[in-house]
């Protein structure tokens, strides 16, 4: 399976938002996104990190992440 | 932080031969195990947040398992919703393949409005009806270079957009037939069939440790799922197959045919869309499985459900039929002759099969 991760946008310049999960951030194109967003929002990203593809309601978000941190905890990722 | 899901194909070549493909995936195929406890409408939101290419078909896959679990059907209703939003994530995946990856893979720099023109018709597609089809569609034929079902309208329609090289899609698809790659990466052809394979239930029914989502097969085979597993039968697929295999240019053309398909069917469903969301999944006992064809091919998901809550939980996604170990990547790549471009070949084909995770490909 492909888990992506909703990431938190933290700042966007120039149609490039730089997102944060699980402590890292990294940077992704906002340019194949359907919805507007803007700082605050969470965004999951593509395969390979470079896009966002798809805005995600905050309280999905958060229920993704407790999920995936599970994941993470349990060894499965 | 999390690690990113990856699939390694390393190549080891002999005596101007590859000798052996070796596919390993860090793919998290187990960590649907962790949904234990949830209740099915949990896991059922869930699911598209945590599934960025396949969202609408991996939750069209859980409502599915747990109505089975269930013994019961979806209203006409319901079944049109479920497949709009299928087939509507269905035509964004491929749109998107050809419009950012096809100029890239053909040496050209993509024009990504359109696919941003494409990503926005298919989100939109429940409220706008068939004009959300319309801008899909013109989108496709501004990035193509003519209407999408225009060009594989028959076998000749095809081959003539190719030659007329008016779009970087037909400037890579002629390249790889000049290139004589119009036949790489063909094997033995082994369409998954439809609805999945006949011992899908009992094998999920029993994988406790994980193996068969991890790298499944049916009595020793492995299935080919996807674009050119579902339109094979196609006149413009058939014909590319007949005379060259069904290697690249079969795949990449199945893709195309695919895309013109879903676009149509939508375009036919939207008419009468229902205006009701997608209904949560019934409370249930017992255990189902849901089967959906998803863009990348089937996805098949088995719950089981005790007091309400789900007891277990299991997922085999179509990326680990086509990247099996013993799959159709590997079976086309193994014996290819280990010349200049090999590794640009490879990645080729690694797209045309389109793992749903990044791919890396080395040569030793």
């Amino acid at each position: 399976m492909c888990m992506a991760v909703p990431s938190k946008i933290v700042a966007i310049e120039d149609g490039i938002a730089t997102v944060e999960a699980f402590g890292q951030t990294r940077q992704c194109s906002l340019m194949l996104l359907a919805d507007e967003v803007t700082v605050g929002d969470y965004v999951i990203l593509g395969a390979g990190g470079t896009f966002a593809a798809e805005k995600v309601p905050e309280d999905a978000a958060l229920a993704a992440l407790d999920y995936l941190a599970e994941v993470l905890a349990s060894g499965l990722a | 932080m999390f690690p990113e899901a990856r699939i390694d194909v390393a190549l080891r070549t002999d005596r101007g031969r590859v000798a052996e493909v070796s596919v390993r995936s860090t793919r998290m195929i187990q960590a649907a195990r962790l949904f234990a406890g949830r209740l099915p409408e949990e896991v059922a939101a869930l699911l598209p947040s945590v599934f960025s290419l396949c969202g609408a078909a991996q939750k069209v896959a859980c409502v599915a398992a747990v109505e089975a679990a269930g013994g019961r059907a979806p209203s006409p209703a319901q079944a049109t919703l479920r497949r709009v939003d299928v087939l509507a994530e269905t035509v964004a995946e491929h749109g998107l393949a050809v419009i950012r990856d096809w100029p890239a893979l053909g040496g050209e720099t993509a024009d990504l409005a359109p696919a941003k023109a494409l990503r926005v018709a298919m989100a939109s597609i429940r409220g706008h009806g068939p004009q959300g089809v319309a801008t899909a569609a013109e989108a496709l034929a501004e990035i193509l270079g003519a209407p999408l079902d225009a060009i594989v309208a028959s076998a000749d329609s095809f081959a003539g957009w190719m030659d007329g090289r008016a779009s970087p899609a037909a400037r890579l698809l002629s390249g790889i037939v000049r290139d004589g790659l119009a036949g790489f990466g063909a094997a033995t052809f082994r369409p998954m069939p439809a609805g999945g394979p006949a011992d899908l239930e009992p094998r999920l029914a029993e994988d406790h440790d994980g193996r068969y989502a991890a790298a499944p097969d049916s009595l020793g085979t492995v299935f080919e799922t996807g674009p050119l597993a579902r339109q094979a039968s196609h006149p413009v697929v058939a014909t590319v197959t007949e005379d060259h295999g069904g290697g690249l240019l079969a795949r990449m053309a199945a893709r195309l045919v695919d895309m013109a398909s879903a676009l149509r069917d939508l375009g036919q469903l939207v008419q009468d869309l229902p205006d009701e969301p997608v209904a949560a999944p019934p409370l249930g006992a017992g255990t189902g499985v849901g089967v959906v064809e998803a863009a990348r091919g089937l996805l098949a998901h088995r719950i089981e459900l005790e007091d309400g809550r789900v007891k277990s939980y299991r997922i085999l996604a179509p990326t680990e039929w086509n990247f099996h170990p013993a799959g159709p990547l590997a079976a086309g790549l193994t014996g290819a002759p280990a010349e200049d471009g090999l590794e640009r070949r490879a990645r080729l084909l690694v797209h045309a099969l389109d793992p749903c995770v990044a791919c890396t490909v080395t040569v030793e």
